[in-house]
């Protein structure tokens, strides 16, 4: 390759995750792993897959062990598994790249040019989940929101998904004064009040943007936070009030994100 | 996806923009929000305390145009219904007037959401306004 990687940093301006040295690199072994998480999927069937060509166990390999063949992606397999990882939220960013050019090179549709329909079909169709593997799991915001997805935490339209009160009242303001400037700016009058609601909006901005950086380095400590849960066991519980106070970050995230780009937007105009 | 007709109406023809006076006693004001989408909606009442009756409605919406759509729907469902009657408003009925897709549904919660904050504000409002009423309340 001889490119250099740069370290994967959190958008926004937050830490990078703290976890390269921690995290050693796993090996491929899927039968082998446990997802520790609840309500996950089941992958206890993992083991129990065999290859449609050979009949040995795949433990839902992307290959057959014994025949070398390409496999079918058992149903529920997540995207953690698919790169053989633990359901862990601080990945070691180059050892997932290595993972990706090493699958995309073997699952790649030319090496099948030669093989059967359904060989060029499964390799398409690996190729294509591993591409949405890695975009999700090399952006730490996605890897959690994904995961969280996998535990049920994130039901669009449930009423449980409450954007947070203490965040209402000023993204309304913020909307309104939005709103104020367009109008300013499309009646071309009144230069004073323009200056005054562009300042206005500019602090408004830098305030935003500094409290999504909070929001990441928050979202960062608590990811930290989960993983520790699941190497020590923790009970159910706690894992589920971290599972919430991850949900709410993305939560607060995702309000604050969409504020700073209408603001950028609308002083981009002015 | 296209929107519907009525959604389409209601967008470019809101009803009952604006807002209320806030401090008014008699105003209850709901604010609500859906993370997944960012917007944010706010809808005010004025209700008469004597007849319960809804005798005014007033929103603002920061979203899509189905957000607006619902909003402006329940401020016209909303306008001289009961209390009772109003929070007996259902999202499922706005999703069927508005005819609205899946991934839009959680407009329609939200408008309905809107609805019971702003009638829970003003309720909050009354219970502050008669002190022994609040004691009585077990909290």
């Amino acid at each position: 390759m001889g490119e250099v990687r740069r370290p994967f940093f959190l958008p926004g301006g937050g830490a990078p995750l703290p976890n390269h040295e921690e995290f050693p690199s796993r090996l491929f072994d899927l039968a082998g792993q446990d997802h520790p998480i609840m309500s996950a999927p089941s992958t206890t069937a993992a083991t129990s897959i065999t290859c449609g060509n050979c009949s040995a166990a795949t433990g839902g390999a992307h290959f057959c062990p014994a025949c070398g063949k390409i496999q079918p992606l058992p149903p529920g397999t997540d995207y953690f598994a698919f790169f053989g990882l633990q359901r862990k939220l601080a990945l070691d960013l180059p050892e997932l790249e290595r993972r990706f050019h090493s699958l995309s090179w073997r699952l790649h549709p030319d090496n099948f040019m030669r093989a059967s329909e359904l060989e060029r079909q499964l390799s398409l169709d690996r190729s294509s989940q591993l591409n949405d593997a890695y975009r999700t799991l090399r952006d730490p915001v996605a890897r959690v929101e994904y995961m969280l997805g996998l535990a049920g935490m994130r039901k669009e339209g449930q009423k449980k998904q409450q954007a947070p009160p203490e965040l209402l009242e000023e993204v309304f303001e913020l909307n309104e004064s939005l709103d104020r400037l367009r109008e300013a700016r499309e009646s071309g009058e009144n230069a004073a009040e323009t200056a005054g609601l562009r300042g206005k909006l500019e602090a408004a901005q830098q305030k935003f943007e500094s409290s999504l950086a909070d929001a990441d380095q928050e979202l960062t400590q608590v990811s930290a936070q989960w993983d520790r849960a699941l190497d020590s066991g923790t009970d159910d519980a706690t894992k589920k009030k971290l599972m919430e106070r991850m949900n709410s970050i993305l939560n607060r995230r995702s309000y604050i994100r969409n504020l700073v780009e209408s603001t950028q937007k609308v002083l981009a105009g002015t | 996806m296209a929107y519907s007709d009525k959604v389409v109406d209601h967008y470019e023809h809101p009803r009952n923009v604006g807002s209320l006076p806030k401090d008014d006693p008699n105003v209850g004001t709901g604010l609500v929000g859906a993370p997944e989408c960012g917007d944010v909606m706010r809808l005010q009442m004025k209700i008469n305390p004597q007849t319960q009756v809804i005798e005014e409605a007033k929103f603002k919406t920061f979203g899509c145009g189905s957000a607006i759509a619902s909003s402006s729907l329940a401020t016209e469902w909303v306008k001289g219904k009961t209390v009772e009657e109003a929070l007996a408003i259902s999202n499922t009925d706005i999703v069927r007037e508005l005819s609205l897709p899946p991934v839009k549904i959680h407009c329609s919660v939200l408008a309905e959401d809107a609805i019971k904050a702003a009638i829970e504000d003003w309720k909050k409002k009354k219970e502050a306004d008669q002190p022994e009423a609040t004691a009585t309340a077990s909290n």
